[in-house]
């Protein structure tokens, strides 16, 4: 375990180092607008993987916290306004704005089903107002623009990802994340052993909703125009949940894989088939919900063991390989 | 502001109203009866719709008397996309089973979209028969012929499914699946036979429901979202599993969306919709009409 | 502690990130130069030499919205381009002084599946990979406002139809060009067309504005309530919606009481159909109506039938123009699509001859030089005489198409006519 662990470690911090000396080697920006992309992807899918998957509760609405972080960052950064103090907010306006909804919702146990459509119908409600109060393009400043420096904008959003992934695993690996999957795997359970549910769910929203603002940070520093609802729009809600499941939803490599899987996807395949690429996502994201619920994690976990298990054939037959096999297939 | 024009926009709310219902109806019947979220009903309606534009289109066939042919395509659709992909859904666990239908609905509705794009373009298309327009005037209300119709069909298909549901061997043997699956199991019931008929019965509603939004409005490869939405309001203001609830549910929508537009602004008229649904959800989760469930 | 470790490793990394990341903020740019300079150089900097050799072609690149809500507009445009660049390349190409040679155009499109941000990944791509000088944009004025904002950044000429949102030009943008009518040209031209067309007594002086809650339609409403009086016009009734609206009748009985005789409205298609055919439910039948945009799709009179027809447009062109190409042009696209050219393939025609004009002006391949030209120019394109204002957009004449027995008719301005303007509008109820 311990050196799996530090095997684990070891490749995070090569690629946080290759992260970091990327733009260094004399790349495109176009490389570096994609890392961007999937550095924003990635924190959207994992802060939205504190709630639906240690908890969960699926948020079909994420997009909501994601807007009113960008708009946030956004209305305060083109007022002249410093730039951590505008990423700052863009995680408090949204944290703030979930307890709205999290505390009557979990205080009266609102099924998970109702919580998951009452979500989609409250990004959907922020989605039509912010349209009618502030139907326009936000620009950067015309000085931003003109200068556009990638790299800043690089380095930030890295550190806010890593930031996002670091709070992520820093709470799940706490009292308060075996908290959450407790009542993840039975509430009445969970509480009889003096869990309160409620609480811990509430936490796990608040977290999900400031980092989900921070990726709206990262993206109203990032983007040159956009219409201030866009944001809001429901592709932002679903294509986290998509990243999350497809990298393993409940885990914390998950949802970056699945981002990063995502994105390189998506990129291959405009450039493969053109106009049919999103049938051909559609068909292999279905595919991967049905036949690996674990996603690809899981998938590699899969391959990964019947390696080991060739490998210690060979050798002689040992307890550990017993149990491995014990576990379950699906 | 006259009070012919109140009338005529309540009138108004009423008609757009019953489609809702009759959007509603078969998501609402799926998800009561198999627990199978699927979010790509508005794609399907969207597939009807589309039916009975190259019927209409190509061989000149009114869309009311195309309605069978366009819910006839939609069961073989909606039978190649359960054995394909929802019935293997079926014995997970209900949460697990909603959540993954979800995401199945959402990879489905992709596909769909996209393979709409390619058959009939972006362009968004509608049937305009030739008596589109007229209408009867009531007290200065004009009542149009179509609109009429539509609220006429989705009341009768309603009623007919209610009884169906009632009545028959069959009907009662999908109630009893969509109370405790197990029960039913135990009484001899074909459970899995139950969830494909529930299932095909859902797409076919939604093939005549979007029919009826052809005629009315127009179908286009991205209005699939728009109509989930909406079909998940009227599910669950009438409250899962119940017909009439969906129907008086989608009423609801539908006059209160019109109200909002008289009396605050045409800008609002969805957001007064999704807002009076979040409270229902909260106040009561069983929906307006909806039993409450153990 | 495992917590406090894993955070301490945050903690550095993310200063680490933020130091190496502030390292390169504050020198100059690499590539940044004095803003002034160089644009005067390069003409006089080259003297006589052999020349260089040359590319092998002239890169353009475009992201065009072909599938999600704008696909109906992309598939106008996209054609438009296409049939252009091999037009030129049937001729051998651009003529580049610089070179002393013709060199072909390649044309990389990308589709950005009608997401801003995707558009601007797309222009990110084919910067970093075909090192284009002209960027040709997609269709939609979101579109064009996130893209526009890539060719600023890398100073890269863009030209872009299919969107009369005025205000994207009021931000400044230098590499910006639109040879497409704006706001502004279809808020004065549809009152200076009803005066020229229809004698005093007759005109539909009542007008209705039905404005949808999007930036270009508060705009455009809010420009034609200003200009309305000046042309003894009266608004009647101001009403707001927003877009994908099921129930219009509020707003068709409010223009119906008010005894409005003129309908001005932008809705996007979905709401077009809806509006018009509740209009005809409800038994209103203005005299006059211009539709923009929901009408510009070729289906629109498939869908409507006759409740379709006596609706106007201003769609920036139209295929019966009697410039020199346009001939040509619609006969490529017969043959390509079975129809004369599409209102909104005439203009991306006009953007790639717009292009090709500036360069050979140019005589180099050199960005700064191509924008200046096309700043400068003053030619015949298949939209017609084209020069372009301080802001970026076009001085193109803004004709107005009507839709007759299911057909769009070109009825403005007399010269160019397909059709007289049909007024006033049969009511719907005796077609």
């Amino acid at each position: 375990m311990t050196a799996k662990k530090g095997i684990s470690l070891a490749l995070l911090a090569v690629g946080v180092v290759v992260l970091l000396l990327i733009p260094r080697l004399g790349v495109s920006d176009s490389l570096l607008n994609l890392l961007i992309l999937m550095f924003i992807y990635t924190m959207l899918a994992t802060s939205w993987n504190i709630l639906g998957g240690y908890t969960g509760q699926i948020n079909l609405g994420h997009a909501a916290f994601f807007g009113l972080g960008t708009l946030a960052a956004r209305m305060l950064y083109t007022a002249g306004r410093p730039l951590p103090l505008a990423l700052l907010v863009a995680g408090i306006v949204p944290a703030v704005f979930s307890m709205l909804i999290g505390v009557p919702a979990f205080r009266l146990r609102l099924r998970g089903d109702y919580f998951t459509i009452g979500t989609l119908a409250l990004s959907q409600i922020l989605y039509i107002t912010v349209g009618n109060v502030l139907p326009k393009i936000t620009y950067l400043p015309m000085a931003d623009i003109q200068n556009y420096q990638i790299l800043p904008r690089y380095y930030i959003i890295l550190a806010l990802t890593l930031f996002t992934i670091g709070a992520a695993y820093a709470l799940v690996k706490s009292r308060l994340g075996l908290g959450l999957v407790a009542v993840r795997e039975n509430e009445d359970a969970a509480e009889s052993l003096g869990v309160n549910a409620f609480a811990h769910k509430l936490l796990a929203l608040a977290v999900s909703a400031f980092l989900g603002g921070l990726a709206g940070g990262a993206y109203a520093y990032y983007q040159a125009s956009y219409y201030f609802n866009y944001t809001f729009s429901p592709p932002w809600s679903l294509e986290p949940v998509n990243m999350a499941f497809i990298g393993g939803v409940g885990t914390i490599h998950g949802p970056i894989i699945g981002a990063v899987f995502f994105v390189l996807l998506k990129e291959w395949l405009v450039l493969k088939v053109g106009e049919y690429h999103l049938i051909i996502f559609g068909v292999l994201f279905i595919l991967v919900v049905l036949f690996l619920p674990g996603g690809l994690v899981e998938a590699w976990e899969r391959i990964r063991r019947v390696i080991v298990r060739r490998t210690r054939a060979k050798v002689t037959v040992s307890p550990a390989c017993a149990r491995d096999n014990g576990l379950p297939g699906n | 502001m006259s009070t012919t024009m109140v009338a005529q926009s309540l009138a108004s709310g009423i008609l757009v109203g019953a489609l809702y219902g009759l959007a509603a109806v078969g998501l609402s019947l799926v998800f009561g009866v198999t627990k199978i979220l699927n979010v790509s009903h508005g794609e399907l309606l969207m597939l009807g719709g589309y039916t009975s534009f190259w019927l209409f289109t190509l061989m000149g066939v009114d869309p009311f008397a195309g309605i069978p042919l366009s819910m006839f395509a939609l069961v073989i659709i909606g039978l190649i996309v359960y054995q394909l992909l929802f019935s293997r859904l079926i014995k997970l666990p209900t949460e697990d089973k909603i959540r993954t239908s979800l995401l199945v609905g959402f990879g489905l509705g992709l596909v769909l979209q996209n393979v709409a794009l390619r058959l009939w373009t972006a362009d968004n298309r509608g049937i305009t028969p030739s008596y589109a327009g007229a209408a009867l005037t009531i007290l200065g209300v004009r009542l149009p012929y179509v609109r009429v119709a539509s609220l006429v069909i989705a009341f009768v298909f309603l009623v007919a499914l209610q009884l169906f549901l009632q009545k028959t061997y069959t009907g009662k043997a999908i109630r009893a699946t969509a109370q405790d699956w197990e029960a039913a199991t135990l009484m001899g019931i074909n459970v899995y036979r139950v969830y494909l008929l529930s299932f095909v019965l859902g797409t076919a509603l939604a093939g005549a429901a979007g029919t009826l939004v052809a005629v009315g409005y127009s179908v286009e490869p991205v209005m699939g979202l728009h109509w989930t939405l909406k079909a998940l309001i009227v599910l669950v203001m009438g409250g899962i599993g119940s017909i009439a609830g969906t129907l008086v549910g989608g009423l609801i929508l539908g006059v209160t969306e019109s109200a909002a537009a008289v009396w605050i602004s045409g800008n609002y008229r969805h957001v007064v919709g999704l807002v009076i649904f979040i409270l229902v959800l909260l106040v009561r989760p069983q929906g307006l009409f909806g039993a409450k469930e153990g | 502690m495992r917590t406090e470790k894993v955070m301490a490793i945050m903690t550095v990394l993310l200063v680490g990130a933020l130091l190496v990341g502030c390292g390169p903020a504050t020198p100059t740019p690499t590539q940044a130069p004095p803003t002034v300079a160089p644009t005067k150089a390069p003409p006089t900097a080259e003297p006589t030499k052999a020349p260089p050799p040359a590319p092998e072609y002239i890169e353009f690149g475009a992201s065009i919205p072909l599938t999600g809500k704008y696909g109906a507009l992309g598939a106008m445009v996209k054609p438009g381009y296409e049939i252009a660049v091999a037009d030129i390349n049937a001729q051998g190409g651009v003529y580049v002084a610089e070179y002393g040679k013709k060199i072909p155009i390649r044309l990389t499109i990308y589709d950005d599946e009608s997401d801003p941000t995707k558009a601007v990944s797309k222009l990110e791509t084919i910067y970093a990979e075909q090192n284009p000088v002209i960027f040709l944009g997609g269709a939609a004025s979101d579109m064009h406002a996130a893209t526009a904002a890539v060719a600023e950044k890398y100073k890269v000429p863009y030209l872009g139809i299919a969107f009369a949102l005025y205000s994207i030009h009021q931000q400044g943008y230098r590499y910006l060009f639109s040879p497409f009518p704006k706001s502004p040209a279809q808020a004065r031209d549809v009152f200076e067309i009803l005066n020229a067309s229809i004698p005093e007594g007759e005109r539909p002086t009542k007008v209705a504005i039905f404005q949808e809650t999007t930036d270009w339609g508060i705009e455009l409403g809010n420009l034609w309530k200003e200009n309305a009086p000046k042309y003894g016009y009266e608004v009647v009734v101001y009403e707001t919606y927003a877009p994908r609206t099921e129930d219009m009748s509020a707003m068709i009985l409010k223009a119906k009481e008010a005894g409005a005789e003129t309908l001005l409205t932008v809705p996007a298609p979905p709401d077009g159909i809806t509006m018009v055919k509740q209009m005809a439910e409800l038994g209103w039948t203005p005299k006059f109506t211009l539709m923009i945009r929901a009408p510009e799709n070729v289906t629109w009179g498939e869908t409507m039938g006759k409740n379709g027809d006596y609706v106007t447009i201003f769609p920036g062109w139209h295929h019966a123009e009697n410039f020199p190409g346009v001939a040509e042009l619609n006969a490529k696209y017969q043959a390509q699509f079975g129809r004369p050219a599409d209102l909104l393939t005439g203009p991306a025609y006009a953007c790639v001859q717009i292009a090709a004009a500036a360069i050979e002006k140019a005589g180099t391949l050199d960005r700064e030089a191509i924008r200046d030209a096309i700043a400068a120019i003053n030619m015949m394109t298949v939209v017609g005489p084209v020069t372009f204002n301080a802001d970026g957009t076009g001085n193109v004449l803004n004709p107005l198409v009507q839709w007759q027995n299911g057909k769009q008719e070109l009825v403005w301005p007399p010269e160019h006519a397909s059709a007289p303007l049909a007024y006033p509008a049969v009511p719907f109820d005796q077609r």
